[in-house]
């Protein structure tokens, strides 16, 4: 069995995991980083992108997260995220009606636009958690 | 009110039973209402615990001067972000609060973001400069709505129309006792009691000042959504403990005003008994 280090991943409105694990791998700003137990103290902001978590049993399971920040402080990790769904809470029918609905938003939006930015990252995080789910 | 007739007791006791009858019923709504407000604080105070931890840590670790959430700017003015009910009749809840910011502020020149309608007209009374008045409810306040918040409060800072941010909410403790609580969110400090020593082993990544300006925003969301759960909390907690000793109180007041009202009646019996017999006798 693979060494475990003790994992909370928590968002703004509720604590999502709070124990120990084998592997999480998480998409930061720089790209994708995958944390063992004995990491160095670190810290990085998150992108938008698919998280695994590998527990303590040496199950996997993805899901969508969101933004924030994941820290490891003396072998402690923590991920701070704005949303974090595991893929089978993940409603996939509205995903796919936020993709047409945005995709069809963006042709009428100019790149320059405020609101272009806002519609890029919805449907990023839409085709994510498609992804995710697939 | 030893002479009062019959009839006015009567017509107290009415009124004092249909206030009671308010009084119970919005200590009703409380008492409902407090177990969800509980939930949903113990559900968002470690995100908030956690990223004001990472959030500070990051900052003592940090010395870089062009970074402007670390470093006291003493020319510009305050602001604070004051959190209170929706309504009255919570007891001292929202007086406390305005007491415990005003105490703070004094002699300080601020703006202010209130939230909460008795926050709103409290402070558009006093003169103070409003940041917004858009937001009246507490209770249906999500994170996302935070997150704007956190968006337009760092718009702001960048703008330099404060220097330095404050929280003040009411920290619920117990359900008998909630004190208002004032925090310093902007620029970041370390708190009492927090070990000060630099983490020179974390690696940060790309860097220091991108991760402080990436999750800068999360930090103020989570953090502000923690401080209104809180304080949704301690306005439910609150009006519960004042509606149960107002039901309480007019409850005794009926009971009291039943007893004159008894005394009255067999006061009026007696005297027209007497006057019968007085009128047989002649």
């Amino acid at each position: 069995m693979a060494n475990t280090f003790h994992l909370q991943i928590v968002t703004p409105d509720r604590p999502i995991y709070d124990g120990q694990a084998e592997k999480v791998i998480l998409r930061t700003l720089t790209g994708d980083v995958c944390i063992l137990d004995k990491h160095i103290d670190y810290a990085a902001p998150l992108g938008i992108g698919e998280a695994r978590v590998t527990d303590a049993n040496g199950k996997t399971r993805a899901a969508a997260c969101n933004g924030g920040l994941v820290s490891v402080e003396s072998g402690k990790v923590r991920v701070l995220a704005t949303t974090f769904e595991w893929a089978d809470e993940i409603d996939v029918e509205r995903a796919n009606r936020t993709m047409e609905a945005t995709q069809e938003k963006l042709k009428h939006t100019r790149h320059d636009d405020v609101e272009y930015a806002v519609l890029e990252a919805k449907l990023k995080r839409a085709l994510l958690r498609i992804h995710v789910v697939e | 009110m030893a002479g009062t007739s019959m009839k006015d007791i009567k017509l107290r006791i009415k009124s004092v039973e249909s206030t009671m009858q308010i009084t119970k019923a919005m200590q009703l709504v409380a008492t409902s209402k407090l177990r969800r407000a509980k939930e949903r604080m113990e559900m968002s105070r470690p995100y908030a615990d956690i990223a004001r931890q990472a959030i500070i840590s990051a900052s003592i670790s940090c010395d870089d001067p062009t970074v402007p959430y670390l470093i006291k700017q003493t020319d510009k003015k305050s602001c604070y972000i004051i959190i209170a009910g929706e309504r009255g009749l919570a007891g001292g809840y929202n007086n406390n609060l305005f007491k415990a910011q005003l105490a703070h502020a004094e002699g300080k020149e601020y703006c202010a973001l209130p939230i909460g309608r008795k926050a709103i007209e409290k402070y558009t009374r006093l003169g103070v400069q409003l940041l917004s008045d858009a937001y009246h409810g507490v209770e249906d306040l999500n994170v996302s709505r935070c997150r704007k918040i956190a968006g337009m409060l760092l718009d702001e800072f960048r703008k330099g129309t404060y220097g330095d941010l404050y929280l003040v909410y009411t920290s619920f403790k117990t359900m008998m006792s909630q004190e208002p609580e004032i925090i310093q969110l902007l620029p970041v400090l370390p708190e009492d009691g927090m070990k000060k020593e630099k983490n020179v082993s974390t690696v940060y990544d790309p860097d220091i000042k991108e991760m402080l300006e990436a999750v800068m925003q999360d930090y103020l969301a989570g953090t502000l959504y923690s401080a209104l759960c809180n304080s949704f909390l301690s306005e439910v907690a609150s009006r519960r403990s004042a509606m149960d000793s107002a039901t309480k109180n007019a409850g005794d007041m009926i009971s009291e005003l039943k007893l004159r009202f008894n005394r009255a009646r067999q006061g009026a019996i007696t005297q027209e008994i007497t006057e019968i017999v007085a009128g047989a006798e002649q």
